[in-house]
């Protein structure tokens, strides 16, 4: 009950009311159980009863397909038992097969520790010897014999893999009988990380094949909208899906909440969301709160300290802050102080999403949108314990994005799922992973292109002609000089790094493109929630040296691009609009940069740096010459309004296409090239692409939907952060126009928008002829 | 969808990515406080000697083709072809006191499970001196006779497990069960590579004792497609009746190298075959008395022997590589000859620790 009051006295107190923007209501659900093909062997069925479990729908089919020897792939949300539903079959082959193996992948160790005991209780209690084990960067050598040899269940991760496969002599027992891959929160893999850990399945299973094992996969990811495309891409077999929960929930209240209601905004959000916190914590409810970064934990939590000091000091002491960077012994104290219920708010950043058994809570607050609905909702899933009503709140944060949802909730609730990308085409990501291939078998004109697709002949060449494959009558063996697992990196494209020091001590490494945009002389650098000022940057030995500051500006880099399309590789024609898709040639160069204090600019500076050239995929459109007069006529700016929907179609793109805004580039010109025409292109801010633009392209009509609303609904006159203003504008934001913009978007999108074209609200929008 | 695109600039970024790692250090010559076992380091005026070295050799023999430079033979087997090149070398026989041997083996009580030294000293005063001895006790008659047979099958490398089980690896009684060998069953194993594993074995060098000397073939890579007819010649050595294996830190190195190039060609690996692994033994024999346990260092000192215009051997897999990509026989020459020595040394000093410790006349 502690819930619903708390909503309600959200929904009538005067100052939150007018934040309300909306309370999704979603009714409890109760436990729908299933039915297993096949009974369970007595000791696995024990254990179910034991521990008093009854197998959810969701579980029994999941279940029943592997059984079945299915690759599957489980949806459904996180505390619905998808480990329980690949740990049986598991154990059920590891029982009537002596020899089998099954190896486990997770992407962090607290997840890979969480999965090994729950391995070695069901093993102990079921007498089935799985002997389980993690094998990590951080086993000991004298024990990696052993668990080579013995362990039945491996638990490793991606990166451990990578390094494994060239000694696969020391693992000939284990690939020959594996029966099982794993691999859990797969979702995680997406875009450049997941195009790498895609090829290195297929590395993996190539292995196996010359082992002659053929293992299948279960994978087990977060709600997406292409599940069964995803699972296809990122293991190269055909899947089947599970998706439909089973497991029961409690009463769930969704809450919208906008400091931006009225356009401009008292507080921050995140002053806000102390604020809701501590309203929370006043009602009783155990409240997680997630926020982007380090520092913003910090500073909630002291504010909410601070707040709470006024009523009385073990309040105070019921609230704390936690994050990746603490120790380990601080973190379970943290862990077990929440399930003791000695705390009772707690301010993370996204280290709590990550499965770490803290349990579950009652309340939710997320400190902006975090980027994705996969972590949304893998946030909010922290509240509502068994049964139990819960509340999530979202705050919005004052951008295109945030804002999109607070004044669209039909959307945010309906389109909850986005698109993951795998992309297994960058030739950058594939090549490197032929090398890594040719060092753990020779590679073979005939039956490898199954694994790395057609680039691969073209590929080999190129490696040939380097000489790091040489032909031999096995075919072709790598002959490098240096060790291919090393030179390969399992994170972004392979270009040359730049190292950033401080003092003689390296904080990170970059790309070209970022140091450029990040790193310029002259910038303020974050990284972990310090601040850094450039020193210098040396293009020579690709070194950037910066210095501690506490400076109370930040810098804006100001850019030209250029663009040559190369090739069209594929045109369609939706709405007498012609599209198009295929690999253009990008050049980025960066001028200047902006000083700026809040949003006041103080200063700007020229930069000196050699433009950046990379070829990569996108789509372009010209706009329609009725259209272009149309604007011209109404005395709108042409090539404001192209700018402000290049802008809002990148702005969105992140709500179909699981990516972040930086991953893309955009430009716009009202006459571009040697026809003049005004053209507006989206492409893959990566050398080589990465399948955004080429998954947009196919869903163009929903992202000019979704764009074309962000604009036309934005409360402000003339545009702002929350439609057509982007933080990365190489333009300095102009110039931009946003009736112009509105106009543009109209026509992209659904025939029927056109006629709503109108100002927001009642104003009179421009005449249309 | 598959684009054409222009991969002209991949190859290049992978061959400046892979030539930017190194798999070993250049340091500061006598900056002692940097070496370890796990750190590979060249000193700075090695490094230069042998790049000046280098360079010296490929005008040296600029357009002389390789069957001038290098007097050896063809070799053809399942695996294709490579090349082969022969020496000899004078061997002072050492004789292993077979019998003394033996008495020192049966005599070690404490290889019997659940005998330790105290237990060893204690039956040794009532009387039990060897292992027959104990078929009279009636706790230890089993056990025993475990033993006894395990040593009686005369499966050396079974015997070593045993020994290495009992005491350490390097243990005098496992080095002295060379002696249930003959002379002719010892091959010495030393090979060069293209780097720390993962890359191509680009020469093997096997001492075998043929007609009381020593004869080193070695079975060279004119092109990576040789690798597999190297890798069968080599294990051809070790197709006898009872071979041992002899290297230097051949344990952690040259055996799990060629079952890892085995394994990469879908070769089967060798058998279990008895391996003495010299620097084991030297590390118990002369450890605290040099002031490095690298095998230059152990010939000289104990040999007196001084190479001339030696290369590091971590430098070995560049000379290979410049042959490989000019096709200049130069850079080979002191590859060949380095992994010569090595073999030889290696013998040498093999019969050297067996004579202190079991040798006789």
């Amino acid at each position: 009950m502690a819930v619903a009051e708390v909503v309600g006295f959200l929904k009538e107190n005067p100052v939150y009311r007018k934040r309300v923007v909306h309370v999704e209501l979603t009714e409890p659900e109760h436990a729908r159980y299933g039915t297993l093909d096949a009974p369970l062997p007595e000791p696995v069925a024990a254990y179910l009863d034991a521990n008093g479990i009854c197998l959810y729908s969701h579980q029994c089919t999941a279940v029943n397909l592997i059984r079945a020897g299915n690759h599957v792939i489980i949806t459904t949300p996180t505390a619905s038992g998808k480990t329980l539903a690949f740990n049986i079959p598991v154990f059920l082959v590891l029982e009537s097969d002596p020899e089998a193996r099954a190896l486990y992948l997770y992407p962090t160790k607290a997840l890979a520790n969480d999965q090994y005991a729950t391995l070695r209780q069901m093993a102990q209690f079921t007498g089935i010897t799985a002997k389980p084990a993690i094998y990590d960067g951080d086993t000991p050598q004298s024990k990696r014999a052993a668990i080579r040899e013995n362990a039945r269940v491996i638990i490793s991760n991606p990166h451990e893999l990578h390094q494994v496969l060239s000694w696969h002599a020391k693992w000939i027992h284990f690939f020959s009988h594996l029966k099982f891959v794993v691999i859990d929160e797969a979702h995680r893999y997406r875009g450049v990380f997941g195009s790498h850990i895609a090829l290195l399945i297929r590395r993996l299973v190539r292995l196996c094949r010359h082992y002659g094992s053929d293992p299948q996969f279960v994978m087990s990811t977060a709600t997406l909208a292409n599940p069964l495309e995803f699972a296809e891409r990122l293991a190269g077999r055909q899947f089947e899906l599970v998706d439909q929960d089973g497991s029961p929930h409690g009463r769930k209240h969704f809450v919208l909440y906008n400091p931006f209601y009225d356009g401009i905004g008292e507080r921050s959000t995140h002053q806000e969301t102390k604020d809701l916190l501590i309203s929370c914590m006043k009602g009783n409810l155990q409240t997680l709160c997630f926020t982007g970064s380090r520092k913003m934990a910090e500073l909630i939590t002291v504010w909410a300290q601070e707040d709470a000091r006024r009523s009385s000091h073990r309040f105070t002491e019921a609230i704390a802050a936690y994050r990746a960077g603490y120790l380990p012994e601080e973190r379970r104290l943290i862990e077990r102080q929440l399930k003791a219920g000695e705390l009772k708010g707690v301010i993370s950043t996204n280290a709590l999403e990550l499965g770490v058994d803290i349990g579950s809570l009652d309340a939710v607050i997320i400190s902006g949108y975090p980027g994705t609905m996969v972590s949304t909702r893998q946030q909010a899933g922290r509240a509502g314990r068994k049964g139990e009503a819960s509340l999530a709140i979202l705050v919005a944060q004052a951008n295109p994005l945030d804002q999109y949802f607070m004044h669209h909730p039909g959307q945010f609730f309906s389109r909850s799922h986005e698109h993951a990308i795998v992309d297994t085409a960058n030739p950058y990501i594939v090549s490197g992973h032929m090398l890594c291939a040719s060092a753990e078998l020779p590679l073979n004109d005939d039956t490898d292109r199954t694994f790395f697709g057609d680039l691969f002949i073209p590929l080999r060449s190129e490696l040939a002609s380097q000489n790091l494959v040489k032909q031999t009558a096995r075919g072709w063996v790598y002959a490098g000089r240096g060790r291919a697992a090393d030179a390969v990196r399992l994170d972004g494209i392979p270009a040359e790094t730049f190292r950033i020091l401080c003092n003689g001590r390296l904080l990170e490494t970059m790309d070209r493109a970022q140091a450029y945009r990040e790193a310029h002389e002259g910038a303020i650098m974050l990284h972990q929630g310090e601040s850094y000022v450039v020193r210098e940057m040396d293009l020579t030995t690709h070194t950037v040296r910066v210095a501690n500051t506490d400076v109370d500006y930040y810098t804006q880099p100001l850019k030209d691009v250029s663009l040559a399309v190369i090739e069209t590789l594929e045109t369609k024609n939706l709405n007498r609009v012609n599209y198009a898709f295929g690999e253009v040639e990008v050049t980025e160069q960066y001028t200047g940069y902006k000083i700026k204090r809040g949003d006041t600019v103080i200063g700007v500076e020229p930069l000196q740096l050699p433009p950046l050239t990379f070829r990569t995929k996108a789509f372009w459109f010209i706009l329609p010459p009725d259209a272009e007069q149309r604007i011209i006529d109404a005395g709108l700016d042409l090539a404001g309004g192209l700018h402000g929907s290049e802008h809002a179609i990148i702005a969105l793109m992140p709500l179909h296409v699981m990516c972040d805004r930086w991953d893309i580039g955009g430009l716009s010109s009202p006459q571009f090239g040697d026809s003049g025409e005004p053209t507006i292109f989206v492409y893959d801010a990566y050398e080589g692409g990465i399948g955004l633009a080429e998954k947009a392209f196919g869903i163009l009509p929903e992202l000019f939907a979704t764009s074309h609303e962000l604009v036309r609904d934005c409360p402000c006159e003339t545009g702002c952060p929350s439609c057509i203003y982007s933080p990365k504008c190489g333009n300095d934001n102009q110039p931009l126009d946003k009736e112009g913009t509105v106009l543009i978007l109209a026509e992209l999108a659904q025939p029927e928008e056109k006629r709503e074209y109108a100002g927001r609200e009642g104003k009179p929008g421009k005449a249309i002829p | 969808m598959a684009a054409v695109h222009n991969p002209v600039r991949i190859g290049t970024l992978w061959q400046q990515r892979i030539q930017g790692l190194r798999d070993y250090e250049v340091i500061r010559d006598g900056n002692i406080f940097r070496t370890s076992f796990s750190e590979s380091y060249v000193y700075s005026s090695d490094y230069s000697r042998a790049r000046r070295r280098l360079e010296q050799l490929v005008n040296q023999y600029r357009g002389m083709p390789f069957s001038e430079v290098f007097p050896g033979e063809e070799v053809t087997n399942e695996g294709g072809v490579c090349f082969s090149l022969r020496s000899n070398h004078y061997l002072s026989r050492t004789r292993i006191d077979a019998e003394n041997l033996r008495g020192e083996i049966f005599s070690d009580l404490t290889l019997v499970r659940g005998i330790g030294e105290a237990t060893e000293r204690h039956l040794k005063g009532r009387g039990y001196q060897t292992l027959w001895d104990l078929m009279q006790h009636p706790r230890f008659r089993a056990p025993a006779h475990k033993v006894i047979e395990r040593i009686s099958a005369g499966d050396s490398a079974d015997i070593m497990d045993l020994i290495g089980c009992r005491h350490a690896k390097s243990h005098p009684l496992v080095l002295g069960l060379a002696g249930f060998h003959e002379p002719e069953d010892y091959v010495y194993l030393d090979i060069e590579t293209l780097g720390l594993f993962s890359r191509p074995i680009i020469l093997f060098g096997v001492g075998v004792i043929e007609n009381g000397r020593l004869a080193v073939y070695q079975y060279l890579l004119r092109n990576i497609g040789e690798e597999r007819a190297a890798l069968i010649a080599t294990l051809g050595h070790l197709a006898g009746d009872r071979p041992a294996l002899v290297t230097f830190n051949g344990k952690a190195f040259d055996l799990p190298y060629v079952k890892e190039r085995l394994a990469y060609y879908g070769m089967g690996a060798p058998g279990h075959i008895p391996h003495f692994d010299v620097l084991h033994f030297s590390r118990r024999r002369w450890r605290g008395s040099m002031p490095s346990l690298r095998l230059t260092v152990l010939e000289e000192e104990i040999l007196g022997i001084r190479r001339k215009d030696d290369i590091p051997g971590q430098m070995v897999p560049e000379f290979y590589e410049a042959y490989l990509l000019t096709g200049n026989c130069g850079p080979l020459v002191p590859v060949i000859e380095h992994n010569r020595q090595d073999v030889v040394s290696l013998a040498l000093l093999f019969f050297r620790l067996l004579e202190e410790s079991y040798g006789c006349c």
